[in-house]
């Protein structure tokens, strides 16, 4: 009876648009869920810093050595925010890294990918960043208040990425006929997968109908998708590069771009762990993990000391 | 307030001001350049070039181009196209120069705004800061992470609602 | 050029075919430019995501600096009188001078060859565990602070505002790598074992730090007040304070590699320049 009624009050509270709060009531599914969308979501931040980071070393000017410095910094602190995030729901940082290392949990297949030229970096800033936007600026209003309240700052800086990324491009494009076939060729590696991101169509995606329902989802896959490609094929002109889908076209009666079929089979054997790089990326993490333990051992044995010390100054 | 076809001949250094004020931090845009303490002089000669001065936060700050870009658009939008802009180092940048609004509206947007300077700039090892909740006003909060996703900015945590906040350091 | 540089073995250091202010400046540049790489390889692979951050944070601050200090460099040329020109002539990028247009940052951040870059030696080591890390940075911040806090006062105003725009961030840096050299001097035996080894094999490369070159004199002598040994003092009383702490002990023995002011460096610094330098090579002259 108790339940039903907290069910209902928390419905209401959906309902009328009032944030759920870490110390509320709320169905164990509704957390679960929460928890296994945003430790994802920060496992994403924190394997996107790999492709990325690899080409700090070789980033061609100081100008674009620091600006690359300083978006995989802000990733791990959005990475860092969301651990944080998630905590609130009960779970420790502990528990989701070790979930990530096993498997169980999942983070945004976009990373499998290689980053092969340095025209690459611009491709993820304005592609990855974007489509990330797209997924995520709705989710400044989702239901749970410190997820949605992170959401809001978290887009601010992914906007900064995504209109540093392609100004970029725009450099390549303006330069060399070398630096402009680097540009297309990024694109042209970067724009189908960048489409999977926003997973299967709506009529293959499981997790959806209860995430509509607590409004932790508000838009489908299939129309973010879409707002994307209408997005980006508008900027892709500003470019001067081709989007590489022969059936892209303007739609008139639509209002939209009518686009090409995605290779389904490539996502889903991307997301089984069959990607170009899915075995690079989790070896990377493992192992910076396990390299690490004997410092976070120090750190804690350390605060252990001071604390004792403190308490006996204080006896 | 200043029309959008301005005579550039015509316009004083206190209305390119109030234009400026709506060119924002490409990070944290609810603040402009102004209440960030980024834009240090506007300069208007007699000939009517126009100068314009700001200063990095810090020097690695990757947002300088950015900035210098947006006020170029924003005097654009306005008719002003001949500005030169000098990105001076000297008065290094602090947090003091923020001003009450900015802080004001940093709070609201969820992040800490900076304790005053000589409160805790020293080089005191493993000391700690008090910093208050902006979303519950506490002041039971623990420091996360010494630099979050910015260099200006520290993660804290509240003990009491249990959100994760930013806090814009002193600096 | 390049041969007129010959290894002195007297107490004085090596002398140097860089001449005037000009070393000096791209001797700040490149030390920060090259520990800025260093660290730069610790993000995303850092022991625990604060310190990933934290370390990237300072690899961002290095980077910035040495941007300011190149600038500086390309701009004090590009003023420069023919007389003032012909004392950078050994540190110019020979790449640079088949493109017939001004100086900038990044050809001299990005184009020289490896016997001209004037950083120190501590700088370009690879970068170790984390303790080695840690007690790197430490070393080169306890440094850096008060020779900035020197330059910060002298009468070359744009060198004396980049050091004072980079004391604030070196202020941090020595801070966050202090408590951490505590921390693992004082954690746990692993911990202890790892950053005394650490200070083994970094302590030769000390030497350096406070031995004026010619690149010092010269600079020196144009008037920009440097003053190593009181530079050496204040980084003594640091590490004696944090090494206490630590329970450390200062090494006795006396310091010996040096050569990084000279132009003359480790085997790991053509291997760190052929990957930084990779794109400007590949594709010279293009806007990036
Ligand atoms: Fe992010
Ligand atoms: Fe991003
Ligand atoms: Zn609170």
């Amino acid at each position: 009876m108790l339940v039903h009624y907290l069910e209902n009050t928390f419905q209401q509270k959906i309902d009328a648009e009032t944030r759920i709060e870490p110390k509320d009531w709320m169905p164990d599914k509704y957390r679960q869920t929460l928890i296994r969308q945003i430790s994802q979501h920060a496992h994403s931040e924190i394997v996107g810093m790999l492709p990325e980071g690899a080409w700090i070393s070789r980033a061609p000017s100081l100008k674009r050595k620091q600006i690359l410095l300083a978006k995989v910094q802000d990733e791990a602190g959005h990475g860092l925010y969301l651990y944080s995030a998630a905590e609130t729901l009960g779970i420790s940082r502990d528990e989701m890294i070790a979930q990530l290392h096993s498997g169980k949990a999942k983070y945004s297949s976009i990373f499998n990918y290689p980053t092969l030229t340095w025209a690459d970096m611009g491709a993820i800033g304005w592609l990855v960043d974007g489509a990330a936007i797209m997924n995520q600026v709705p989710l400044c209003r989702t239901s749970y208040g410190p997820y949605s309240r992170a959401m809001i700052r978290v887009c601010k800086e992914e906007s900064f990425h995504q209109r540093q990324g392609f100004e970029s491009l725009l450099v390549l494009c303006q330069g060399s006929a070398e630096q402009k076939a680097m540009a297309q060729d990024a694109l042209n590696r970067w724009w189908w997968p960048s489409l999977m991101m926003f997973g299967p169509h709506d009529s293959d995606s499981t997790n959806s109908e209860a995430s509509m329902q607590w409004k932790i989802k508000r838009f489908s896959n299939d129309e973010l998708r879409q707002r994307f490609v209408d997005m980006i094929a508008e900027q892709a002109k500003v470019l001067g590069l081709t989007l590489p889908d022969p059936d892209l076209k303007w739609n008139e009666e639509r209002g939209h771009y009518d686009f090409g079929k995605i290779n389904w089979e490539e996502f889903w054997q991307v997301v089984g762990g069959n990607g170009p790089c899915n075995k690079e990326r989790l070896d990377a993490r493992k192992k910076a993990w396990e390299d690490g333990a004997w410092v976070r051992e120090a750190a804690v044995a350390h605060a252990e000391k001071r604390a004792a010390r403190k308490a006996a100054v204080a006896a | 307030m200043v029309s959008k076809t301005t005579d550039t001949s015509r316009i004083t250094e206190q209305e390119v001001w109030s234009i400026l004020e709506k060119v924002k931090d490409p990070e944290v845009p609810v603040l402009s350049i102004i209440d960030l303490g980024v834009l240090r002089g506007v300069q208007l000669d007699a000939s009517g070039k126009l100068t314009i001065t700001i200063t990095p936060t810090y020097s690695g700050c990757p947002a300088m181009d950015t900035i210098s870009m947006d006020i170029r658009l924003k005097l654009m939008e306005y008719g002003i196209r001949e500005v030169q802009i000098i990105q001076q180092l000297s008065p290094a940048w602090t947090t003091d120069w923020m001003t009450e609004g900015g802080k004001k509206k940093l709070r609201a947007y969820g992040i800490a705004p900076p304790n005053p300077k000589q409160q805790v700039c020293h080089q005191e090892l493993f000391a700690t800061e008090a910093i208050q909740c902006p979303h519950c006003n506490s002041w039971h909060t623990e420091l996360i992470s010494q630099f979050g996703s910015t260099a200006c900015k520290a993660l804290y945590r509240c003990t009491d609602c249990r959100e994760a906040f930013d806090y814009f350091k002193c600096h | 050029m390049l041969q007129t540089i010959t290894k002195d073995t007297g107490n004085s250091g090596l002398s140097s075919p860089f001449r005037g202010t000009g070393g000096f400046i791209l001797h700040l540049a490149d030390s920060a430019l090259v520990l800025g790489q260093r660290n730069a390889e610790w993000t995303a692979h850092g022991p625990v995501l604060e310190q990933d951050i934290a370390i990237t944070n300072i690899a961002l601050d290095l980077i910035g600096q040495a941007r300011n200090f190149f600038a500086y460099a390309a701009q004090a040329y590009n003023e420069s009188k023919d007389a003032g020109k012909a004392s950078f002539n050994n540190l110019l990028p020979r790449p640079w001078i088949a493109f017939n247009r001004e100086l900038q940052e990044d050809d001299l951040a990005f184009l020289r060859d490896e016997r001209q870059y004037l950083n120190l030696l501590l700088c370009e080591l690879p970068k170790g565990d984390w303790a080695f890390t840690i007690l790197r940075q430490y070393l080169f911040s306890a440094y850096q602070l008060p020779l900035f806090q020197q330059l910060a006062q002298g009468s070359d105003q744009q060198l004396a505002a980049i050091a004072a725009k980079g004391i604030k961030e070196v202020t941090y840096h020595l801070r966050w790598s202090a408590e951490w050299v505590i921390r693992l001097g004082d954690g746990t035996e692993e911990s202890n074992r790892r950053i005394n080894k650490a200070l083994t094999e970094l302590w030769p490369y000390t030497a350096e730090l406070f031995e004026p070159s010619q690149i010092e004199l010269d600079a020196a002598a144009s008037g920009i007040p440097i003053r190593l040994e009181e530079v050496q003092v204040s980084w003594q009383n640091h590490i004696h304070r944090v090494f206490g702490e630590a329970g450390l002990t200062v090494p006795t023995n006396k310091p010996f590699q040096k050569g990084g002011k000279a132009g003359i460096h480790t085997e790991h610094m053509g291997h760190l320049l052929a990957e930084m330098q990779y794109l400007q090579r590949t594709y010279p002259n293009q806007q990036w």
